[in-house]
């Protein structure tokens, strides 16, 4: 890595991306908020939500902003979306390599220098995989349990409970240590600013984090 | 200050992999929603056939109604409303209505009362 300093600013994430994660973000916590309501039956959660039936009617709706929202802006933005595909669906050596020293981020685990990252790093890659999963198995059983609750096999539909239970706890551990590391951990947090403001980040800290992607974007320049 | 920005646009490899991952959501989703449909056209069959049968039972029955029933109307003639078929008589309301709740407990005991009278 040059010792050089590298003045300016890159645009990470621009404003349809920034909208998609936030619209994504509060349907996330409204679902899961609710979810959590359900499952333990803790009536001050439901309360909030002005009892339990309103509880369910805001949960089932939220559900289909939560698939509409993203749907959206894939077939508005294809383009970034297939680069974004393409980028998480792509690991090499340097990948592996980060994978193992986890990019410096566990304490006990102590790294020289990370190896060069993508735009995103192969922790990253991996949450966004899991994240597309667990979204497609969260859809595709809270339909069945919405609207075919009548129609379909009773172990069907405890199959269909249980994935979506244990996926939806899944995915809130993921998130919760997503935001950690995007918004607590001292040396990622400010990536959190680029995501939920203004899109951009230093120009320093990109070539650092994410060097490969950082060079080819000095390539377009 | 310079300010960077991604390069718009998407490569071959990249087209590739974004509608491949488009097509195999909207194909399993798809799939997914078939077996939805089906189960529904299925209960739906189902609930048909069954209502045929209903009907078609109650179509060979030899007494439809059941106030044309010669026995009905003989309890009415003879101890519900005697010498009249008078559906809605006091008798008929008392030993007819349905009984739930508090209620059952002092009708069990008024009943008690009249077991050593004849039917």
């Amino acid at each position: 890595m040059s010792e050089e300093i590298i003045r300016g600013k890159v645009l990470k994430h621009d404003t349809q991306t920034r909208t998609m994660h936030w619209i994504h973000l509060l349907a996330f916590i409204i679902l899961g908020l609710t979810g959590i309501g359900f499952y333990w039956d803790i009536a001050g959660i439901a309360n909030i939500f002005g009892g339990p039936a309103n509880a369910s009617l805001v949960h089932r709706w939220t559900g289909v902003v939560f698939i509409v929202g993203p749907t959206l802006y894939i077939l508005l933005n294809f383009d970034r979306f297939s680069r974004f595909i393409d980028t998480i669906s792509s690991f090499s050596k340097d990948d592996f390599a980060w994978l193992k020293t986890m990019g410096g981020y566990v304490p006990f685990i102590k790294v020289e220098e990370a190896p060069p990252q993508e735009k995103y790093n192969a922790g990253q890659k991996i949450l966004g995989g899991l994240i597309i999963i667990g979204c497609l198995l969260i859809i595709l059983t809270g339909f069945p349990m919405w609207l075919w609750k009548d129609v379909v096999s009773s172990a069907f539909l405890a199959l269909c409970y249980n994935v979506h239970f244990w996926t939806a706890i899944i995915m809130i551990l993921l998130v919760a240590g997503h935001f950690f590391l995007a918004a607590i951990h001292p040396k990622s947090r400010v990536e959190f600013a680029s995501m939920m403001l203004d899109g951009y980040i230093d120009a320093e800290i990109t070539a650092h984090h994410n060097a490969k992607w950082f060079a080819e974007l000095q390539k377009t320049e | 200050m310079s300010i960077f920005t991604e390069k718009v646009g998407m490569t071959r490899r990249q087209f590739l992999k974004g509608s491949g991952m488009l097509a195999v959501a909207v194909i399993v989703s798809g799939v997914f929603a078939k077996i939805g449909f089906d189960a529904f056209a299925a209960s739906d069959e189902y609930i048909a056939q069954r209502a045929a049968g209903l009907y078609t039972l109650d179509e060979k029955m030899a007494l439809r109604k059941s106030h044309e029933n010669p026995e009905i109307i003989q309890i009415y003639q003879e101890f519900l409303s005697p010498g009249e078929q008078k559906y809605l008589s006091e008798k008929a309301h008392h030993l007819l209505h349905t009984k739930y709740g508090k209620d059952i407990p002092s009708f069990i005991e008024e009943l008690k009362g009249h077991s050593g009278e004849a039917a």
